[in-house]
């Protein structure tokens, strides 16, 4: 045993439904390292441990939402194995991404009501549940608030995702 | 002379061509990979190309600077989020948010207690190259109580082959089924097939698969 074989252990750990991969503070503490080069340390372990596996059709991700390390398939793996969990509910997935949108404006929360306001539709309390229900949300119906979940982060590219968006937002403007 | 290859020119068109795409708004430079390019410029760079080349890596720079560019707009509107709240204000269909979500899906992996040893040695199993196992067959022996005596041909294969190709020959041309029409005798048949198919790979004889006819 040795670094990679702990680390490719964290990694694709599924602690629950939400909760994938580790913290570089855990990492760190798996593998027994600290002192003022431990994130060196740490970045180099995870190059490394990316070019190995990269063969394999794997590649090691960052989860804004949770800051967690974790292993997924490369995007074209992804594709491959249809990984869109929303095929065929469109409906659904465009609330997520109002929730999501709505959320990075007000620090990881949003209001209900905001959302039924974008979305001009009905059954917005409808889909919301149905989020909460396959673990992308948090609802607060006595408060009115909603809140994501880490999960969305550990699915969705969201850095393609955001320079997608601002590469539309920019084509609408010109 | 070989090793003096100029791609310059050919390097100048793509260069142009994307401008050309970029100027009417066909692409934006950011979906333009500018890496092809520049490998290629060194790849085939030597002494005798260096000067044309000078010109075309300035081209090809110019290029990357405007891309550089380009870019900067980009995270300039990333981080405007009012801007994404303004295309939700746009009221786009589902499916156009739908489309937006697209190739931007991702598989996370979940094993749980799987060790790198076992994915290096997954990975080693599949890369090499298997080969069926020879099985080696018993022959059924059969008893022969008389005397086995092996019937050998009088003549030899090539003798009786140029027999057969002398009594076709002057029928030639003439299509497949005509050499065989005048005989009735199957093994006969079978034995100048043989022969023929023997001719035709010596290049003795020669056959047009689109008028099945042979020909010398």
């Amino acid at each position: 045993m040795n670094e990679f074989t702990i680390l490719m252990h964290l990694l694709s750990n599924k602690t629950n439904k939400i909760q994938i991969g580790a913290s570089k503070e855990e990492i760190l503490k798996a593998l027994n390292i600290h002192g003022k080069n431990e994130s060196v340390y740490f970045q180099d372990l995870i190059t490394h441990l990316s070019s190995y596996i990269e063969p394999l059709g794997l590649q090691i991700r960052f989860n804004p939402l949770s800051s967690r390390w974790y292993m997924a398939f490369e995007m074209q793996t992804s594709d491959f194995f249809s990984a869109n969990p929303f095929e065929g509910k469109p409906r659904l997935a465009a609330t997520l991404f109002c929730t999501l949108i709505y959320c990075l404006k007000n620090l990881g929360i949003a209001k209900i009501q905001d959302i039924k306001e974008i979305r001009k539709k009905k059954h917005i309390i409808e889909d919301l549940k149905e989020l909460r229900k396959m673990g992308y949300l948090q609802l607060d119906d006595k408060l009115g608030y909603v809140s994501l979940t880490p999960l969305i982060g550990y699915q969705l590219d969201l850095n393609k995702l955001f320079i997608k968006l601002a590469l539309k937002v920019k084509d609408q403007k010109s | 002379m070989g090793e003096y290859k100029d791609f310059s020119e050919e390097i100048n068109r793509k260069i142009e061509e994307i401008q050309r795409k970029v100027i009417t708004g066909e692409v934006t430079l950011l979906d333009v990979e500018l890496f092809p390019i520049f490998e290629n410029l060194k790849d085939s760079l030597n002494t005798g190309n260096l000067n044309r080349y000078s010109i075309t890596y300035k081209n090809a720079s110019q290029l990357l600077i405007q891309k550089f560019e380009e870019l900067k707009i980009l995270i300039n509107n990333i981080d405007r989020k009012e801007g994404f709240l303004k295309f939700l204000k746009s009221n786009p269909e589902d499916s156009e948010i739908y489309q937006l979500l697209n190739d931007c899906w991702i598989k996370p992996f979940n094993i749980e207690s799987l060790s790198l040893d076992f994915l290096e040695y997954s990975r080693d199993k599949l890369s090499v190259k298997r080969g069926y196992p020879t099985s080696i067959e018993h022959i059924e022996k059969v008893e022969v109580k008389d005397t086995f005596l092996l019937e050998v041909p009088e003549q030899k294969f090539t003798e009786k082959m140029l027999i057969f190709y002398n009594n076709i020959k002057n029928k030639l041309p003439c299509s497949f089924d005509e050499i065989f029409e005048d005989d009735q005798n199957q093994i006969r048949i079978y034995e100048n097939f043989v022969y023929l198919l023997h001719l035709l790979q010596l290049g003795k004889i020669k056959y047009q698969k689109e008028t099945n006819f042979l020909y010398i």
